[in-house]
């Protein structure tokens, strides 16, 4: 392991592992090969512990309790379990939330099926988003753009996009783990659906083909302090 | 999916399954997929490597590149060794030996591994219907013996087993289509990808990987010394194969064709050439030859799409 960092040791299922002291739960599970499912986690961003489906039984001096993965920092004698009646039963229930939320999702229900979960028994939400807010969390943390934010309408969490700051850069499309929000793009504009945002796409100076959103540059220009022609040409033609 | 890459190349894993300190050479397109696959895939991943270019740089003894479970096999059998752990995976599973979740079984080979000798081992493989995913990485012939042609060494390529000389000029063959040969096996998943389209070669590698049957995804690797191109222009020679409709990158998904980079109106093929020596001889009678032939191939490839889309 890396020099210099604290190293920690702890156990998966039985086996003695280290990793760096710090890191959260989750990603060192999945490093040492042990599946979780998971849909709300991303490395890139902050854990948000919304989905409910890494939920691991923790050992601690003597004392068990079930806990979210993602948001659990490892520290030294940690016993962790992956699989076990009780987290079976959680992950069914968390499962059961989804579902409900997004009872739309194709996408969700081919999940649920293979873990063996087919229906639920709550109240069905009429939508394709499970409300895990990895769209929002990468908006502001990794874009900048801060477009989405989850308010609370009539008791119900929701993602509301400020069509006018959203880029439409699609991070969100491709990060999204239901994929529930969607891309359409011609020559002409660029258009994510769920957010309703539709924005004129620049042709390049050199060949006269589209390659990206006019206002997408103009914010990457302005950000990261570019020349005003800066972005002109498209990647192809730059070299 | 290819014009997102700002903001989403900050998305894909930063953990290497594919390290650095292998010894391909610079500009390298086809150790470049490498990488981009590993990310795709993730850890639970065995790999079966027939021998070409990618095994000898990644796994020099005592030393080798690969974070995943990976094996080196023969020139035939990458397939043939991938569906024995396949099967193996699956026994083992069965009586309880190691728990149940998805490992992918991967089968990685180059074109002379899978055009030529391995192709009644992938055939076979696909025929049975393993749940393997098998990635050919495209060099267009056998760099790493010394440039011999194979039969994925396109039409007037100069190669050292094919010169140009005053009466032949270069490969006197035209490029076999192994995508085509594979879709012909009715498999759930066909794909072309070429590294030049990061985002568009890791969904296909993560689409192919996950849907349940065999999966064949060929890739097109740009090589700089084989192809005589400059090193630095390895990812622009990717993009041009694709613009000028050489390479086009498409999926066949239960028989539905998709262009999934479309290139509306297509570049004129001697842009490709312009780049590499080992085109340099082509007249322009060849040229406009190799044109036409681009064209119909492609307007074939619409067809299909237009065919399959309806059913």
């Amino acid at each position: 392991m890396m020099s210099g960092k604290e190293i920690v040791r702890f156990k998966i299922d039985g086996m003695e592992v280290e990793a760096e002291k710090g890191r959260l739960l989750l990603p060192s599970i999945l490093d040492f090969g042990f599946e979780i499912p998971h849909l709300c986690y991303h490395e890139a961003v902050s854990p948000g512990g919304t989905c409910g489906l890494c939920v691991v039984e923790l050992t601690k001096d003597g004392r068990k309790r079930t806990a979210m993965s993602c948001k659990y920092t490892i520290d030294d004698g940690l016993e962790v379990v992956t699989d076990t009646e009780k987290i079976r039963r959680v992950r069914h229930r968390a499962w059961e939330v989804l579902l409900a939320r997004a009872s739309r999702s194709e996408v969700l229900r081919r999940m649920a099926r293979e873990a063996g979960v087919e229906k639920t028994s709550l109240e069905m939400r009429d939508d394709e988003c499970i409300l895990c807010g990895l769209c929002e969390r990468l908006c502001r943390e990794i874009v900048g753009a801060n477009a989405l934010t989850i308010t609370r309408k009539n008791g119900r969490r929701e993602v509301v996009p400020d069509p006018e700051s959203c880029i439409a850069c699609g991070a969100c499309v491709y990060v999204c783990p239901v994929d529930c929000i969607r891309m359409v793009e011609t020559e002409e504009e660029r258009t994510i659906v769920r957010w309703g945002r539709t924005l004129k796409m620049k042709k390049c100076t050199a060949c006269g083909r589209s390659f990206a959103p006019w206002y997408q540059l103009e914010y990457i220009k302005e950000r990261a302090k570019l020349p005003k022609d800066f972005l002109d040409i498209c990647p192809d033609c730059r070299g | 999916m290819e014009k997102l890459n700002v903001y989403a190349a900050k998305l894909v894993p930063k953990n290497e399954n594919f390290t650095q300190g292998h010894r391909a050479c610079q500009g390298c397109a086809e150790v470049l997929a490498l990488r981009h696959i590993g990310k795709a895939l993730g850890k639970n991943v065995i790999i079966a490597s027939a021998t070409g270019c990618m095994e000898v740089v990644s796994s020099p003894f005592p030393f080798t590149s690969w974070d995943v479970p990976w094996i080196h096999v023969a020139f035939e059998n990458a397939a043939a060794v991938a569906s024995g752990a396949e099967s193996g995976l699956k026994a083992l599973m069965r009586k309880g030996k190691i728990s149940p979740r998805k490992i992918f079984v991967l089968a990685l080979a180059g074109d002379g591994g899978t055009n030529d000798i391995g192709l009644q081992a992938l055939s076979g493989a696909l025929e049975r219907g393993h749940d393997f995913l098998y990635i050919c990485t495209d060099n267009e012939a056998y760099m790493n013996t010394g440039i011999q042609r194979s039969s994925a060494t396109p039409w007037g390529a100069s190669t050292t087993t094919s010169p140009a000389g005053k009466v032949i000029p270069g490969q006197a063959t035209w490029k076999k289509n192994m995508a085509a040969i594979a879709a012909a096996h009715d498999i759930p998943y066909v794909a072309t990808a070429c590294p030049s389209y990061p985002f568009d070669l890791m969904e296909k590698v993560k689409r192919g990987a996950r849907i349940p049957g065999p999966a064949y995804i060929h890739v097109l690797a740009v090589c700089p010394t084989g192809w005589r191109s400059p090193p630095d222009l390895s990812i622009r020679l990717g993009r041009l194969a694709v613009e000028t409709g050489i390479f086009p990158l498409y999926e066949v998904v239960d028989g539905k064709y998709k262009i999934t980079v479309d290139v509306p109106e297509l570049r004129p093929v001697e842009d490709y050439f312009r780049l590499q020596g080992r085109f340099r001889h082509l007249t322009k009678d060849m040229i406009d030859q190799i044109q036409r032939r681009v064209r119909k191939e492609y307007d074939r490839l619409r067809k299909r799409v237009e065919m399959t889309m309806e059913d």
